[in-house]
Order: C-alpha cells, then structure tokens, then sequence
C-alpha cells in the first residue's frame, strides 16, 4: 500500500535494524523498515491557562483556528515552519511536546502585528507569540534570550538610579551575554562619538558614569516601581508553577509533560 | 356540532395542539401510551431547555397543566390506538382500553425515540459504566445530584462530549443530522463547567451547527465564557487503561492520531425515528419517509398534512425538531386540523 501523507513522517521516526527477529520472523535489513507512531498520549492540560496569564495571551481561549494569522504572517512567508495558529492549536490541546520541538523558532516573531489585524476572533496571535516565547525561558524550554537580559539590565537601572547610564548598559549587555567589551564596530562607534563630543559633554558623560547619580526623589518611586514588578512576576511564576529556584536553569526534561495522567 | 380532534402523543407538540384546539373551543382526544404527559423532555428528565434556560419539568410541566386543567381535552394515558378507519370529518378510532372514539381528524404528535448508543459499540457504551449520553447528565443535572462518574461516584476532571452519535452517520443508517444536538452540548458543557469550575470540557466535532439565534448564546459563550474546547476531531473508538476511559481517534486539524484519557464521555445522542413508526403508518395508513420519519405530504401547501386527508403530523414525528418548532408546527397543524373536522376545503398550493 502506497503512503499517502509522506510528508507527516519524521525521519526520525523511520527505524531500521541491523538485526530483529519478531515472533521469529527476521525482520533485518533496510527493506523492513518501521515508522514509528505519531501518537500523542501525554498532555498539559494547565498549558493554556499558563500562557493566557502571561501578558499578551489572555485572550488565546478566544481562537477558533481560521489560520488568518499564519496566512497573514510575515515570518511565515519566509519561513513555513513558522505557524501561529498550530501553537496556539497546540497550546489549547496541552501537546507541549509537540509545542517544545518549534521552541527556536516562536522567539522569531517579528512583532509586525498583521495577524493582530487579520484575527477575526482578537486572539492578538502577536501577544500569544510573546506570551509563549516569555513561557519556553519562564520554564527553562530555552536559555533567557538577550533580549531578555537587556531588559533586565535596564530595568534594574532604572529602579535602582531613576534612569540609565548607557555606557553601563552596554557593558553589562556585552559582559552578560559573554561578548568581549573590545569589539572592532564598538571601538569604531565609541571613537566616532569621542571624536565630536564637545569637550564639556564628555567630562559630564565620564562624570555621570562614574558616580551614576540619582534621578532626584526617586528613592521612593524606585521603591514603589520595584514592589511592582516583584509583585507582578511572582504572579507569573506562580501562576507558572515555577518558583524562584528552578525558574531559569531547569529544562525541559525535568518538567513534568504527564500532567493529563 | 363536529367531532374532537384525535391527538396522538402527549409531547410538546401534543399538548400544544391539544390547547390550540381548545382555544377556540373544540374538543380533542389526547391519547397518550406513556403514564405520564409531557414526552421527552419529562419522561426523559430533561435539565434546563434552550434557548429558555427553564428547568424541563417548569416550562413543559406548565404545558401539562395547562391540558389537565381544561374540560375541551379528553385525556387518556397509558393508551394508544388500535384501529383508524373513516373520512375526514367522520373518522374512528379504537383505542387499547377498548374505547371508541369518532374524530373529526388526527394530528400525531408522536415524537421520536432516542439513540440508543449501544448501536455505535465502538463507542463504549454498554461497555464502560462512565461512558454516558446527553440523556444521561441532563437526568444527573435534573435531579440535583450533579455530574459524576457513575463508576464511583467521583467528580470527573476531564469530560469529552461526542457529537454526532447516531446523526450524521451512513454505516449505521442515521443519514440525518438531528438538529439539537450541537447546541444541546454546549449548553451541557457550560452547564458542567459551572457545577464544576475545574473540570475541563472537550467537545469532539465534525460540524458544529448551533444554527440560528444560538450561535452567539451557546456557540460563542461556551467558548468565551466557560472556555469549553472544541476539537475537530473523528473518534475511532473509545477503550478504557482500566483507570480511565482512553479516547482514540484523528485530530482532523492537526493531521495525527490522538490518545486522550478522560473520566467522562458523553455520547449527544441524536434523534431516532419513534421505535413506533411501522404500526402507527399502518393503523393511520399514513407514508413514512424513506429515513423512517412520518412523510409530510407537501411543503408549502397544507402545514402538517400527511399522505392521508384529515390525518396531520407535527413535531419530531416529522424528523428532528427543536421544541419550539414543534409547537409552531403542532398549532399550524391544529388549525388544518380543525378545518379538516369541520368540513372545510383545505386548497393546495399548486
């Protein structure tokens, strides 16, 4: 019988063995070939819940799969594999692990927001992208993405000095992320920017990042601006299940995909 | 003075017909074989109706009063009839209890009869105790005892309400699409979602058709508001782990097979032609329709008129009806009725 839906077959469930024996049949050798099933048997049930309460994927429930984001899609067109409505289909049927195999690609939406427009039903597909991106590095699928790690760096700036010294920044970005600070563009940026810096600029530039002064009356602010993002991330951790300890270093193996059982 | 009005069944549509009759002061025989008026919804123990939201023993049991209360009906339950002979005008009836009655004309209201589940036995009926149809959860909801697994009693965490069971499928000879079923899940589902907030509902399609009005108030608000899933999905069969029930099938969207435990499966069973059909053809000499329903004689002509003058069908005799449009129906049917007892000419629309 011919196969009809070659394309569903994963080469890495096609198997063949040097040496088998079933029930005394010799079944070795490249012309008995197995495919593996594509059955699915283990489920998240709490995955959908889990990225609706991130920001962005409140309203994925609302999805009725008419595929206007994906056709809309601007990574897409580029790059087939790239397939909103399939994760978030997958993502209301808790097959994460179906889910887990795209975890490199959903980080590549582009944010355009063509989908946000085409979606009939507001699903916002681009906040259901984010949302599952700040999902895979919230539960350790994927290692904290860079642009993750700016964010955090500037953040923690501006809670601490009311605002942000870009040299420290970029310093930290680059120490962070474990590139070399002495960087051919860098150098090149840095002395063009030398170069026509009036000279009473400069000295203040160098003052400011030495002494990093604060924003005036910010202790309180920054208090306040830090109770809340506390607040606001124990939220997503716990609504996560992930607490402080196991939230950036566990992977994917140690979670527990049996959540339907 | 002309003769009453025969009314064969004492459903929705029965006892519509039977005061529709008595509103403009006629009289009716309503024979009813069941001990009990009210059809389906009551002897079947029907939760909360749609689009209403009334509980099924206030709003038909309202209609039941309404019949026992007036002196124009004749009511005869635990009764059906044996013999129909006459013309329009001057028929005769012999009923079960040796009664005879002279008619004027028949309307049957003789309703349907569930699907009975174990005809799809892939589908575990009969064979899993927790393997249920919509029947089933509308006598656990009705009864205030809530839904559980009937295994043990337990709360069920995960609930699968398959459609389609018996409509909709040419093996088993149920060609038709039974209506009310799509809309009666996703009233179901919400209705389970509410008594129990942490039970997940899955609703296992290949249409959905909450036709008319209801797709906003149950379609839509099934899914926004009571976040019920729906999974377009074919189901093979349904097995059981000896824990569970496992659910096998073809997740039609994503193009691959799916094994999925659940507590509770619900068959939305649909709707049979009445188990009585071949005997009521034959003592009122009225056609059947080639899937077992009473034929109706022409669309747009008499309402309710069958292959025999001054005998007329309304409700789920003709072929799956919502009770609302049985009612209609069982009205328009009542006033051909009339005019059929009373010797007026009812003219084709040709």
């Amino acid at each position: 019988m011919p196969i009809h839906e070659k394309s569903l077959i994963r080469p890495e469930n096609i198997t063949t063995h040097d040496e088998l024996v079933i029930e005394g049949v010799d079944v070795s050798g490249h012309w008995s070939t197995f495919i593996e099933s594509r059955v699915i048997s283990d489920y998240n049930e709490a995955m959908e819940e889990e990225i609706a309460a991130l920001p962005g994927g409140e309203n994925i429930h609302r999805c009725w799969q008419c595929g206007s984001c994906t056709n809309s899609c601007t990574v897409h067109a580029i790059e087939p594999r790239f397939n909103p409505r399939y994760w978030i289909y997958l993502i209301r049927t808790g097959m994460e692990s179906e889910l887990l195999r795209d975890k490199d690609l959903i980080w590549k939406c582009v944010s355009c927001n063509k989908c946000t427009y085409a979606c009939p039903r507001d699903v916002v597909p681009e906040g259901v992208m984010k949302a599952t991106a700040h999902w895979l590095e919230m539960k350790g699928h994927v290692p904290e993405s860079p642009s993750m790690t700016f964010d955090k760096i500037f953040t923690e700036q501006i809670v601490e000095h009311g605002k942000i010294e870009d040299t420290k920044v970029l310093m930290q970005f680059l120490k962070r992320t474990n590139q070399p600070l002495l960087q051919d563009w860098l150098k090149q940026i840095v002395w063009n920017i030398g170069m026509r810096t009036p000279v009473k600029w400069g000295l203040k530039s160098a003052w400011n990042f030495v002494f990093h002064p604060r924003t005036r009356g910010w202790k309180k602010a920054g208090a306040a601006i830090q109770d809340y993002i506390i607040e606001v991330e124990q939220h997503h951790k716990s609504a996560l299940g992930v607490d402080k300890s196991t939230a950036a270093n566990s992977n994917a193996q140690q979670h527990n995909l049996h959540a339907a059982e | 003075m002309s003769k009453p009005i025969l009314i064969v069944g004492g459903g929705p549509a029965g006892l519509a017909a039977a005061h529709a009759v008595a509103s403009i002061g006629h009289r009716s025989v309503l024979v009813e074989k069941a001990e009990i008026f009210g059809g389906a919804p009551i002897q079947s123990g029907y939760a909360k109706l749609v689009p209403s939201g009334l509980w099924a023993k206030d709003a038909i049991g309202g209609m039941v009063r309404r019949v026992e209360n007036n002196s124009q009906i004749d009511r005869k339950l635990n009764t059906v009839v044996k013999t129909f002979d006459g013309t329009p005008g001057n028929f005769v009836a012999e009923l079960s209890d040796g009664t005879r009655v002279e008619a004027g004309s028949a309307i049957l209201t003789t309703g349907f009869t569930h699907f009975d589940s174990v005809n799809k036995p892939e589908w575990g009926f009969g064979l899993f105790p927790d393997v249920v149809t919509t029947t089933q959860v509308e006598q656990m909801i009705s009864s205030g005892k809530g839904v559980r697994c009937p295994s043990d009693n337990r709360k069920p965490k995960r609930v699968a309400i398959l459609l389609c069971v018996g409509s909709r499928d040419r093996q088993i000879g149920r060609e038709w699409c039974s209506k009310i079923c799509c809309t009666v899940s996703a009233n179901m589902a919400m209705e389970i979602r509410e008594e129990l907030p942490e039970t997940h509902v899955y609703i296992y399609y290949m249409d959905i058709r909450t036709f008319g009005l209801y797709e906003t108030d149950y379609y839509w608000k099934s899914q926004e508001e009571f976040k019920v899933k729906y999974i377009k999905a074919r189901i093979a069969e349904v097995t059981s782990d000896g824990k569970q029930l496992i659910v096998k099938g073809e997740d039609t969207l994503v193009k691959r097979p799916i094994t999925i435990p659940f507590d509770l499966v619900v068959h939305a069973i649909g709707m049979d032609p009445n188990v009585d059909n071949m005997t009521l053809s034959a003592v009122f000499g009225v056609d059947l329709h080639k899937q077992g329903f009473i034929a109706r004689k022409d669309t747009y002509g008499v309402m309710g008129a069958t292959s025999r003058d001054g005998v007329f069908v309304a409700g789920a005799a003709i072929g799956p009806e919502t009770i609302d449009d049985s009612i209609a129906q069982a009205n328009a049917a009542a006033l051909n009725a009339i005019a059929a007892a009373t010797g007026n000419n009812l003219q084709a629309a040709e």
